[in-house]
């Protein structure tokens, strides 16, 4: 006997060389793993951020405009209507061409009113309207910069390139280096991205549209879905009667329902919410209907696994004290199966968030410059703006593309911060 | 849905004749072994009935799905008597036990027929709802199951959800008591507000049973309640036990047969969905009438 447990002991022993080896190599594995998921993620991380900080500056240039009622075509005591229909676009191409004068031919004259934004008339008249006694006066203003003379200034042009390669000529750097030399024209941060919505003109484009509409459809899609998903779950796991025929069909189109492709929820939403219902198009209440079905079965599905896992002692201790199922369910089950819950939530959330296929169908790609204030307003979302702007042909889009990514990355992180602490505070060991 | 694990399901067929349980397959051989196994059982022997019956039942089957896990059971409780129930895994001791305070009406394919009473009123009627039954017929569970909460919570629990408390002092008070009655009070006095998780495991059980005594109940119904406890902690609790039989009418399953000896004053012997034989556990322990009893408290098999 005593020979048989040596030899034993012998055999154990010249398989434990073995033993350690393996799990030396598959240690090895998990770390090469992790190096190679995190290397991907530095390698896009850079290569966004670095694309897209210089998103987050504009330039500015600084005119000295002098309000001359003659030029707007005013008299000097005109009403609030007549300042809001003068023309104001005039005045700074006046401005412009007082600045630089002998500039001559239709193209260079065109170029030269291009070297500030569009919007510039817009916020002189917003200052003349609000303040009629300007009229007159010779007033300082900075206004943004045209988006070619914004990636000018981030040294997106080379300015060793012969004329005809590059979209700044010779006379315009001439321009902006007298511009420069006077201190007019400078890079400052850029507000106009986080206050304004989307624009086809770059300099004027940002991302508080679809921020907002992100923002309004997730609120609707959560106020839907988190209720929902976790009613349907609690019925599921702890009343729907067992071996039942109808449950069974239920709990198997939940589980199909999680793999059916995202575009055909867009479909159902638009035959269905907005051919049917008439629920107004773009908005971003039919953006939330469409998202909810999409992140129900991954709720149901997430928050019946935290349900099953919560252990059947507890319910049984709630029960044998006299408590109702309705008691034990909602004062013991959900409360010890809110960490995984808010899981699946946060999950099916940030699907949500990302996803862009179903929203094509309801008319959530188009282009909406105005912030939505309601979820009845029409709008677009973050990863539609994102596809859009990448989509521009504008050379000072791709920064701001990048950009839009960084702050659709900041949406998730907070999102799941917030998650975090909500798991936190439910959390208990048992 | 709900999966009790804590339950014995019966998984074999048990029919008339003896078939062993697949729960201990030693014991099986064992059974097969035994020739004076195969011994009929017809009918309880001892004395089942008393005069001052608290809870009863008369003619119960029990069956999940198509097994049949007891046969026609009849027996009495008495009033502040302490009835340990004993036999080998599987023989439907624990299965009887939550038919008393119809726990077993939470297993979707359990099925309860027979006439069982608490004070002469029908537990399985229609009118008897099984919230006020099981706040009138508490249960301390094999496992300590106290809920993820402060001690505090834990014993007020069924207090707040019955409305037994006017105010908080009161409430207080009940816990105090409770506590004291269960025999924690003096190690838990100045950690109310820790998680009743944080005890050890007799701790635990016992504050499982303050839970249970705050709502006051008539019958205190314990599944194996030292199973999983060290001897020092079970002494606490028979201790325990013997002190609320004053007040209680207590019916404990146990696998230990000195534990029944120790705190009971009757005994039943359960073989495969059958009661074989109750009587005054002094009686079952010396005399036995039943070869099965005396077979089971001789250790032969089980």
């Amino acid at each position: 006997m005593t020979q048989t447990t040596y030899e034993n002991t012998d055999k154990i022993r010249a398989g434990l060389k073995k033993r350690y080896a393996r799990e030396r190599r598959f240690r090895f594995y998990g770390l090469m793993a992790i190096a190679i998921s995190f290397l991907f993620l530095l390698v896009l991380l850079v290569n966004i951020i670095s694309t897209g900080y210089p998103a987050f500056q504009q330039s500015y240039v600084k005119l000295d405009v002098k309000i001359d009622p003659a030029v707007l075509g005013v008299s000097k005591d005109a009403t609030r209507d007549e300042l809001f229909k003068a023309n104001y676009a005039r005045l700074i191409k006046k401005t412009l061409n007082d600045m630089f004068p002998g500039v001559k031919g239709r193209k260079q004259k065109r170029a030269l009113k291009q070297l500030v934004s569009k919007s510039a008339a817009y916020e002189l008249r917003d200052k003349v309207v609000e303040n009629p006694s300007l009229i007159g006066t010779t007033q300082s203003f900075w206004f943004l910069a045209k988006d070619d003379v914004d990636v000018f200034m981030k040294g997106k042009i080379d300015r060793s390139l012969p004329e005809s390669d590059r979209r700044i000529k010779d006379y315009q750097l001439k321009w902006i280096d007298k511009l420069m030399a006077e201190g007019r024209l400078e890079k400052r941060f850029n507000t106009t991205f986080f206050t304004a919505g989307d624009s086809r003109e770059p300099e004027q484009a940002g991302i508080k549209g679809a921020l907002v509409g992100s923002f309004l459809t997730m609120l609707v899609t959560m106020s839907l879905s988190f209720p929902i998903g976790v009613l349907a779950a609690v019925y599921l796991e702890e009343f729907a009667p067992q071996n039942n025929r109808w449950v069974d069909i239920i709990e198997i189109n939940i589980n199909n329902l999680a793999a059916v492709p995202s575009i055909v929820f867009g479909l159902l939403g638009l035959a269905v919410f907005i051919a049917f219902f008439g629920v107004p198009r773009s908005s971003p209440l039919i953006g939330g209907l469409v998202l909810t079905l999409m992140t129900l079965p991954t709720i149901i599905i997430a928050s019946r696994a935290a349900i099953k896992s919560v252990p059947p002692s507890i319910r049984e201790a709630a029960l044998g004290l006299g408590a109702s199922k309705v008691q034990t369910t909602f004062g013991h089950v959900v409360p010890l199966a809110m960490p995984g819950i808010l899981t699946g939530t946060i999950i099916g959330m940030a699907q949500a968030l990302g996803e862009t296929a179903p929203l094509l169908m309801i008319g959530m790609v188009a282009f909406v410059a105005d912030i939505p204030h309601s979820i009845l307003d029409p709008s677009t979302v973050m990863p539609v703006q994102i596809y859009l702007w990448s989509d521009s042909p504008e050379r000072a889009f791709t920064e701001r593309t990048s950009a839009a990514i960084m702050v659709l990355l900041a949406f998730l992180v907070v999102m799941n911060f917030m998650a975090v602490l909500l798991r936190k505070k439910f959390e208990r060991k048992w | 849905m709900t999966n009790l694990p804590d339950t014995k399901l019966p998984d074999t067929q048990l029919s008339d004749s003896v078939v062993a349980n697949a729960n201990e397959p030693r014991g099986m051989d064992d059974v097969h072994k035994n020739e004076e196994f195969d011994v009929e059982i017809n009918g309880t022997l001892g004395k089942p009935f008393v005069d001052n019956a608290k809870m009863s039942s008369r003619k119960c089957d029990v069956f999940y799905g198509d097994k049949q896990a007891i046969f026609d059971v009849n027996i009495d409780i008495a009033q502040n008597e302490i009835l340990a129930m004993i036999g080998p895994s599987g023989c439907g001791k624990s299965t009887y036990l939550r038919v008393l305070n119809r726990m077993n009406d939470t297993i979707p394919i359990c099925r309860v027929t027979g006439e069982h009473k608490l004070d002469g009123e029908d537990i399985y009627a229609k009118e008897m709802d099984p919230v006020l039954l099981r706040a009138r017929v508490g249960m301390v569970f094999q496992k300590p199951n106290p809920f993820p909460k402060s001690i505090y919570d834990n014993v007020a629990y069924g207090a707040k959800l019955h409305g037994l408390t006017n105010n908080r002092s009161e409430l207080d008070d009940l816990v105090e008591k409770s506590l004291t009655r269960a025999g924690l009070w003096k190690e838990v006095k100045d950690d109310l507000q820790k998680p009743g998780t944080g005890l050890s495991g007799g701790q635990q059980q016992r504050l499982c049973i303050a839970r249970t005594i705050a709502v006051d109940p008539e019958v205190i119904l314990m599944d194996e309640p030292t199973s999983a406890l060290d001897p020092i902690a079970t002494a606490l609790i028979e201790e325990l036990m013997t002190e609320l039989s004053a007040k209680y009418t207590i019916a404990i399953v146990t696998h230990s047969m000195q534990q029944a000896a120790r705190v009971s004053n009757r005994t039943a012997y359960f073989h495969l969905g059958k009661l074989v034989e109750v009587n005054d556990t002094d009686k079952i322990f010396t005399t036995p009438e039943h070869q099965l009893t005396e077979n089971y408290i001789t250790g032969r098999f089980g």
